[in-house]
């Protein structure tokens, strides 16, 4: 029976970001909040692993209260237990300080076998936090898996690597990263959304773990964000005008001027 | 709290690609990182780790460095994630760099994210820019894109040291320079085989890796649903063959069954950096623009006059994105 552990996001959803152009800040009154959409294929490859070898599906997240929604939607997939972490102390934190406090959470935990993450936040898309944890927890990082397989407390998989397609083989636990074009996600079934809020919520807060001096995501993260702004492309806007022979033959200098040339494939 | 002051130099991890040159990307950042060792007065001091490093070291030295350090061995032929975190952590250690930047690989975001965890210290990956903060000594103020593209964010990170940062590909242009007296250091190879914890039992060469990704292709043909049919859509691929393009596109062309999903430009698919983007009949959508606001030039072309995909282009063109594409084609067909 595997413990598996899949890592959580909440995100603003991101195809209807209100911006205030005076400002240029995220309007974030009315803003929807969505599971990180590589997320979604991570429960869904927790699940997966658990209908195929046994096992028990635990869906972490690291945020604010309204942050459990994504847990109970993780649940009402399938997932067996929600843990949010949550505290005051925990609040900005950048990749190196939610990676110390995921250590000292999965230190706790103790008995896991299996983390599954995704590649990258939508938010902030540092992607960094797998390989943080690979290192902070000691374990192996496997990225770009596919023909997986558990045997016992061996994972034997294929997965690219630079140039390579290796086969692998390594001893649990370890992280799988995996990334949208992985699986395809399940539907919730309308009898779940009802488990999913029946369920309890763990909640792990600063003194829960056993946290070292180094945490404190507000005073401690090595990076601060200092300035947001509205991304400003500037842009010609020149229209091409003539008819439609003279718009291509300008189309046709643009592409010269940048490079384009006729291709030739095969003979010379 | 580290001793700020101990911290001298700008590194760069000079990234060998395949066995085989220097990454392209990594002697673009000599370039930059050249000038902001200019302003603090420090060395610019290449790392290279990489089985005959030697062998890539008089190209290294034509982009103004002032010393290379490098570690050859046959394991260090290709990335390995426990070795060159490892290896390069000592050096760090050893030398403590003020700013270490890095190409955005996939290779070197996955070894500068492991070694910022080591060192307990900040890492900005896909930096937009980079500059001195005026005043704050060897301070650097990067800017990433956040929220999938729409934002802006500026980043620094005050009170650790390396101040790391990932670099894509095209950010800064390539600075040929040669210093006088550039010093070349060899530092031994020293990692415990018995640490690996991954046993690799085969390795054939991948096939699935696309000669030229959409995501690095220098000129991208893209489609909307202004081409009207799957038919329309497939002279894409033609023009694209002819030119030497890569063809990509909107959602709609997905749902519509014309475009496969991994050719999807924009919020959920690949943002392109190309040095021309050719839009046929696209309308101009949020989730599309940022994944082509990063390309250098881009001409659109779409019946509706009003098309927002206009507000972002450099070249408007109105008019029936077919007629034009056929066009095109039989320029490059009868040329």
């Amino acid at each position: 029976m595997l413990n598996i552990y899949v890592l959580i996001k909440q995100v603003p959803k991101s195809d209807n970001l209100q911006i205030n152009w005076k400002t240029g800040a995220l309007i974030r009154k009315n803003l929807e909040n969505v599971i990180n959409p590589d997320d979604i294929h991570g429960i869904e490859l927790a699940l997966t692993i658990k209908e195929k070898y046994g096992g028990k599906v635990t869906a972490i997240t690291m945020g604010p209260l309204q942050a459990e929604a994504a847990l109970r939607e993780a649940i009402a997939m399938g997932a067996d237990k929600g843990i949010l972490i949550t505290d005051p102390m925990f609040a900005y934190s950048d990749t190196l300080q939610t990676t110390l406090v995921l250590k000292e959470v999965f230190e706790k935990i103790g008995d896991y076998n299996v983390i599954i993450t995704g590649i990258e936040t939508s938010d902030s898309s540092t992607g960094q936090v797998p390989y943080q944890l690979s290192e902070a927890l000691g374990i192996p990082l496997i990225t770009d898996i596919f023909n997986y397989e558990f045997e016992k407390t061996l994972f034997r998989c294929q997965r690219n690597f630079g140039h390579e397609s290796q086969f692998i083989e390594v001893n649990l636990p370890i992280i799988m990263r995996i990334g949208r074009h992985f699986n395809t996600t399940r539907h919730i079934p309308l009898s779940r959304i009802k488990r999913a809020f029946e369920i309890e919520i763990e909640h792990i807060d600063f003194n829960a773990i056993n946290c070292p001096s180094e945490i404190d995501g507000c005073n401690k993260s090595p990076t601060q964000v200092i300035k947001t702004e509205k991304l400003i492309h500037k842009r010609k806007n020149e229209f091409i005008n003539g008819t439609i022979k003279e718009k291509i033959q300008q189309i046709l200098q643009i592409m010269k001027d940048h490079g384009v040339e006729k291709h030739w494939i095969g003979k010379k | 709290m580290p001793n700020l002051n101990e911290y001298k130099d700008v590194w760069v991890f000079t990234e060998i690609k395949d066995h085989e040159k220097v990454n392209n990307c990594a002697l673009e950042i000599l370039g930059k990182a050249r000038e902001i060792a200019d302003d603090l007065n420090q060395n610019l001091v290449a790392i290279i780790l990489a089985y005959e490093a030697d062998k890539y070291i008089s190209t290294i030295k034509q982009y103004g460095v002032d010393k290379i350090i490098y570690i050859n061995n046959i394991e260090l032929k290709h990335y390995h994630e426990q070795i060159f975190p490892e290896l390069i952590f000592n050096l760090i250690s050893k030398y403590k760099p003020s700013i270490f930047l890095f190409p955005s690989t996939e290779a070197s975001s996955a070894l500068s994210a492991r070694l910022a965890y080591r060192c307990r210290t900040g890492l900005v990956n896909n930096i937009l820019n980079i500059e001195l903060d005026k005043n704050k000594g060897d301070l650097i103020l990067t800017d990433k894109p956040a929220y999938g593209g729409i934002y802006s964010v500026k980043i620094v990170c005050p009170n650790t040291r390396p101040q790391i940062c990932t670099i894509t590909a095209g950010t800064f242009q390539k600075q040929e320079l040669k210093k006088d007296n550039i010093k070349i250091i060899e530092e031994k190879y020293d990692f415990d085989i018995n640490k690996i914890n991954i046993k690799i039992i085969g390795a054939p060469t991948r096939k699935d890796k696309p000669s030229a990704s959409l995501s690095d292709a220098k000129f991208v043909i893209g489609g909307g649903n202004g081409l009207g049919s799957k038919e329309n859509f497939e002279k894409l691929y033609k023009l694209a063959d002819l030119t030497d393009a890569q063809v990509g596109g909107t959602r709609r062309p997905i749902f519509n069954g014309w475009m496969p999903e991994h050719l999807q430009i924009g919020i959920s698919g690949e943002s392109i950096k190309s040095n021309l983007y050719l839009a046929f009949g696209i309308s101009g959508a949020i989730q599309h623009v940022v994944g082509i606001k990063d390309s250098e030039r881009i001409i659109a072309i779409n019946t509706d006059p009003n098309a927002s995909i206009f507000k972002v282009s450099d070249y408007c063109v109105i008019g029936d994105a077919n007629e034009i594409l056929d066009g095109l084609l039989k320029h490059y067909k009868v040329e």
